[in-house]
């Protein structure tokens, strides 16, 4: 009976039309006014307020809409439309789960419906239902089989969830179906194809995997890819003759690339720890070398196999020949040796010889020409002027000994001074701030951190156009909590145009080394809740990370990548594995354990952590300060607000990106310290998901546990602790914690749980008491 | 140092090289889209050499090249485009841009057939230009004025790639004869392009540059370079 209200009369089903239209060519203006004229006649149209509650939710109106969408459902529930939208709703506030629920609802009631079933499996393989995708994949390549996309589509479904035999089934089906051979550019086949060779090797069938790839290796685009499977696989099948000259030819394609040596070492079945083999490596490394003079690869990887005398004439070669070219970055290309004691020694030597030497006179090989004689014109005029030998030599001996003495394997600061004093002397160039800047990192790792960044500014100072210098100079001065110059600094080269200033741009851009350091300094500072607000700006960064993945689920369908794509998957399920996300992670949960431990913090916005009269004062001060800043933030932003209270100009979606409503964090700050276990979590559960072999993410994982009382997870981290880091230091203070607290529990433990924490900890400890059992009498 | 191919988790290092070293910024999707579109096509420098300090240490990248194929060339000829290269101060004149903007060359000859590659560069750029002039061999192409976002000109270079040619017919020499890949040059551009969804795009292509994240990957196909105040390289 209701159902007759939903029927539209002609003129205003024409409107109805007319609204879809204006949604999906972003006429929101217009849609809103033909659904008005339309609900003015016929108030309850579900469809109607649908659309309504779609255009609003479009406009940022997200409340409003889901009011109305309710609204819609209640005088429509068998509409698809309806549920479409609500599901869409959901989708654009980004909780899946009950987007999935709303599609599937409106699929029920439209079950041909195409753009439903494609919104669905969007969100299936967004949320990694695969069981879900692969169904409603299957029904999209029912209903039009003739697009190779959807035969595609369904065996990244199968791959993904693990059915590799199923994935290649369908590929395989889909090329028995093409009608004529595809062109040679045919760029969707050619990696549909090279798709279905690495699934076929994926599932460990080599040998097929081979053969196949034999078949298309002419005709493969994707040089590089062909070449290196086809050497890997010959390889791992041991044709090591074929895969040697597979390797050789890689090699003479890109010659820096470490894995095609590997490849070839073991090809050749050489083992770089016989003595025996390492002759014979060093000879295939020499001819390897002879084929251009700018290789370095095959100069530098015999470093890490030679030893004793062969090491320190190679050493000798390597170093004479880098010094001379005046190559900056060649002790940043040696020092992974110092880990070997001897090798660090005869580097040292050697180099320490070089200062020694008549400078025109070493290694006897051609020195560099002058410039000028070189020919064409170009050169000479934006090449500057090359130094001298002389020069270059005293400069690069002198530049590198300075590194040494300060890399932390062989750090004598006083001769690093020394030597960076010297190469600054010698050095000629105004604007080259290389030496300058290893000084302030020197000075850095004396302590000296004020020092370090004057040093690093007046770096900077050489070469006003250089990003890099810029940026070491804002994070020398974080380090010294300069954090006014830092976003100062770095302004000098973020766009003007960003809204929010230097900080809105790196926020925009995600630069999230900035937004860290930013953070750790406040945190260092007591300044609590700015620190969080950063943590929480990385935090954020890596959800639209995540976020990143959803247009390239039917993009990269449309492109034909379907290998890379893959890849982007896979990086995705273990985003915040990222050390960037660790590391801020670490630091958030520290705060929220603060908070929870002393709540009174949330009032002085976190800024309360000094203990001392000393402290007290400080605080006071930096109290008053805040405010300061608070209410001229607060004077500037009503300023801003009038200077711009005209609309957003043209078009009606511009994207407008909001003022920051707190930018000191204390709003965010009071609702964090409300329930910070509960915050530390969302930054806790990806850390032990994702890097349960990392010792600071169990320790601080304990600290989370412990402080809710959940023993067992809490005995898990610190056992994970003990395993991966026994001499962590704060095993021993946890190991306490955790027994005295086991001591004490208040209510007795589940008998399972009590069972297991005896089992695996408790029995070991030869304590007497047993979990949840032994409270104290008093 | 590794010279190798991008890969998508290579983004987050890749993106802090840009950033660390240049004013052109993008956005992480900016980068994937860069990666799913061509994927074989840019390329970065490893530093295989630190000591991991964790098992989840991300490989460290010190230099990149970010590349891609001009999607509606306006000569009609088939091109590739260099979007950004950079490498860190620690690590210059190794010769590793140099490396990874060979790499990136070939696989744009070889995978799409692109017939030269373009790409612009600061007047001032003294390593820059010297990089591409005398080592790479690129061509001055002429001067686009105030093309970066502080009102410097560029440089738009270009190099032409049919050196490449010679090398695969050598490469193919050693193989049992028939010629390999894209031989001819072809329509390759036009393959992924039919439904690229960009139809709404198309109305408005002097837009700038907009550098908010909001954006889908249609609005990214459609950025029109030579207004762009964010800059291409
Ligand atoms: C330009 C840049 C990418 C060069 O990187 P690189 O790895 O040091 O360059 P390479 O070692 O491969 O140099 C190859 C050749 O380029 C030229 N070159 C590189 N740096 C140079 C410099 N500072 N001065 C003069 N010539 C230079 C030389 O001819 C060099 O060959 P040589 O070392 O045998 O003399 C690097 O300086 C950089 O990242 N700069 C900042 C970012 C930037 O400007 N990017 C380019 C934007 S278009």
């Amino acid at each position: 009976m209701a159902q007759n209200s939903q029927v539209l009369p002609g003129k205003e089903a024409t409107l109805f039309r007319h609204l879809v239209q204006n949604y999906e060519t972003k006429q929101y203006k217009k849609g809103l006014k033909a659904a008005e004229q339309i609900l003015r006649k016929h108030p309850n149209h579900g469809d109607t307020q649908a659309m309504k509650a779609l255009i609003l939710s479009n406009l940022g109106k997200s409340d409003e809409a889901f009011e109305l969408c309710k609204l819609a459902l209640k005088n429509a529930m068998k509409s698809h439309v309806c549920w479409h939208v609500y599901g869409l709703l959901y989708r654009q506030q980004k909780n899946y789960e009950e987007a999935i629920k709303a599609y599937r609802f409106a699929l029920r009631l439209d079950p041909d419906s195409q753009q439903i079933q494609r919104d669905l499996a969007l969100l299936q393989v967004q949320m990694r239902d695969y069981a879900g995708y692969v169904q409603s994949r299957r029904q999209m390549l029912q209903a039009k089989p003739g697009f190779r996309q959807n035969w595609t589509a369904l065996a990244i479904g199968l791959h993904l969830s693990g059915d590799l035999a199923g994935a290649e089934d369908v590929l395989q089906k889909y090329e028995e179906s093409m009608k004529h051979t595809p062109s040679r550019s045919d760029m969707e086949h050619a990696e549909a194809v090279l798709y279905k060779n690495s699934i076929i090797a994926e599932a460990g069938d080599v040998q097929r995997a081979l053969e196949h790839l034999d078949g298309i290796y002419k005709t493969a685009l994707d040089r590089t890819a062909v070449m290196e499977m086809k050497a890997d696989y010959l390889l791992r099948l041991d044709r090591r003759a074929e895969a040697e000259k597979m390797y050789t030819k890689l090699l003479k394609r890109n010659p820096e690339h470490r894995a095609h040596y590997a490849g070839l070492e073991k090809a050749l079945d050489l083992d770089r720890s016989t003595k025996e083999d390492q002759e014979k490596l060093g000879q295939a490394y020499h001819s390897w070398a002879e084929q251009s003079d700018r290789i370095d690869a095959a100069r530098r990887i015999p470093l890490d196999f030679k030893e004793g005398d062969a090491f320190r004439q190679h050493a000798d070669k390597y170093l004479r020949r880098m010094i001379k070219k005046g190559i900056p970055s060649t002790f940043a290309n040696l020092k992974q040796l110092y880990s070997d004691s001897a090798k660090k020694e005869t580097i040292r030597e050697l180099v320490e010889g070089y200062l020694e030497e008549e400078p025109q006179a070493n290694g006897g090989a051609e020195q560099s020409k002058p410039d000028g004689q070189t020919n064409g014109s170009t050169k000479a005029q934006i090449k500057p002027p090359k130094l001298d030998p002389v020069t270059t030599w005293q400069l690069g001996v002198n530049y590198f000994l300075a590194q040494h003495y300060d890399y932390h394997l062989s750090r004598d600061l006083t001769k690093a001074e020394k030597y960076i004093e010297k190469t600054i002397s010698i050095n000629p160039a105004k604007s080259d701030y290389t030496y300058h800047l290893t000084r302030a990192r020197i000075l850095k790792h004396r302590g000296s951190i004020s020092e370090a960044s004057q040093a690093m500014n007046e770096a900077r100072e050489m070469d006003l156009k250089d990003r890099y210098i810029n940026t070491k100079c804002a994070k020398y001065q974080l380090r010294n909590d300069q954090n006014t110059d830092a976003v100062n600094t770095m302004g000098l080269f973020t766009r003007k145009e960003a809204v929010g200033g230097p900080l809105g741009d790196l926020l925009d851009m995600q630069c999230v080394w900035y937004i860290t350091e930013d953070g750790e300094s406040y945190l260092r500072q007591g300044k609590l809740s700015l620190a969080l607000k950063r943590f929480k700006a990385v935090y954020d960064i890596f959800e639209t990370w995540q976020e990143d993945q959803f247009d390239f689920h039917t993009f990269s369908l449309r492109k034909g990548m379907v290998r890379a794509y893959i890849d982007m998957v896979r990086w995705e399920d273990r985003l915040q594995e990222h050390p960037f996300f660790t590391r801020a992670a670490l630091s958030a949960i520290r705060i929220y354990l603060l908070l929870h431990d002393n709540p009174e913090l949330a009032k002085g916005g976190g800024s309360a952590n000094g203990e001392s009269a000393e402290g007290a004062a400080e605080r006071k001060k930096a109290a008053k300060k805040a405010k300061r800043e608070a209410e001229k933030a607060e004077a500037e932003k009503k300023a801003k607000a009038a200077a711009k209270s005209q609309p957003s100009k043209g078009g009606e979606e511009a994207e407008t990106k909001k003022e920051d409503q707190d930018p000191q964090g204390l709003e965010a700050f009071k609702l964090a310290a409300e329930k910070p276990l509960d915050e530390a979590m969302k930054y806790l559960q990806p850390l032990l998901e994702l890097s349960p072999k990392n010792a600071d993410a169990q320790v601080a994982g304990f600290e989370v546990y412990i402080r809710r009382k959940k023993y067992l997870p809490a005995l898990r981290c610190l056992l994970a602790t003990r395993a991966l880091a026994p001499e962590h230091p704060k095993l021993k203070e946890q190991d306490d914690r955790l027994k005295s607290a086991l001591d004490n529990v208040s209510e007795p433990l589940p008998d399972k749980v009590k069972q297991v924490i005896d089992e695996t900890y408790l029995s070991k400890l030869g304590s007497k008491t047993s979990a949840g059992e032994g409270r104290s009498d008093t | 140092m590794d010279i190798r191919v991008l890969h998508p988790s290579d983004i987050p290092h890749v993106q802090q090289t840009n950033i660390t070293n240049l004013p052109e910024n993008y956005f992480c999707k900016y980068y994937l889209y860069h990666a799913l579109s061509w994927p074989q096509l840019s390329y970065v420098a490893v530093d295989v050499s630190r000591p991991k300090k964790t098992p989840y240490d991300a490989p460290k990248i010190v230099g990149y090249v970010l590349a891609k194929m001009e999607e509606d060339p306006a000569d009609g000829v088939q091109h590739g485009h260099i979007t950004s290269l950079s490498v860190m101060r620690t690590h210059r004149r190794l010769g590793l841009a140099e490396k990874l903007m060979r790499q990136s060359q070939r696989a744009m000859f070889e995978t799409y057939g692109a017939v030269y590659v373009s790409l612009h560069v600061r007047v001032s750029n003294v390593a820059a230009r010297s990089l591409y002039e005398d080592t790479l061999g690129f061509k001055n192409n002429g001067t686009e004025e105030k093309y970066y976002a502080d009102g410097e000109d560029a440089f738009s270079m270009r190099k032409e790639l049919d050196y490449l040619r010679e090398e695969a017919l050598d490469e193919e020499s050693d193989e049992e004869g028939g010629t390999i890949g894209q031989d001819e040059g072809g329509e390759v551009g036009s393959a992924g392009k039919a439904g690229d969804g960009v139809d709404a795009a198309k109305k408005d292509k002097k837009r700038k540059v907009k550098v908010g994240r909001g954006l889908g990957v249609g609005d990214l196909v459609e950025r029109n370079e030579s207004t762009a105040t964010n800059g291409i390289s």
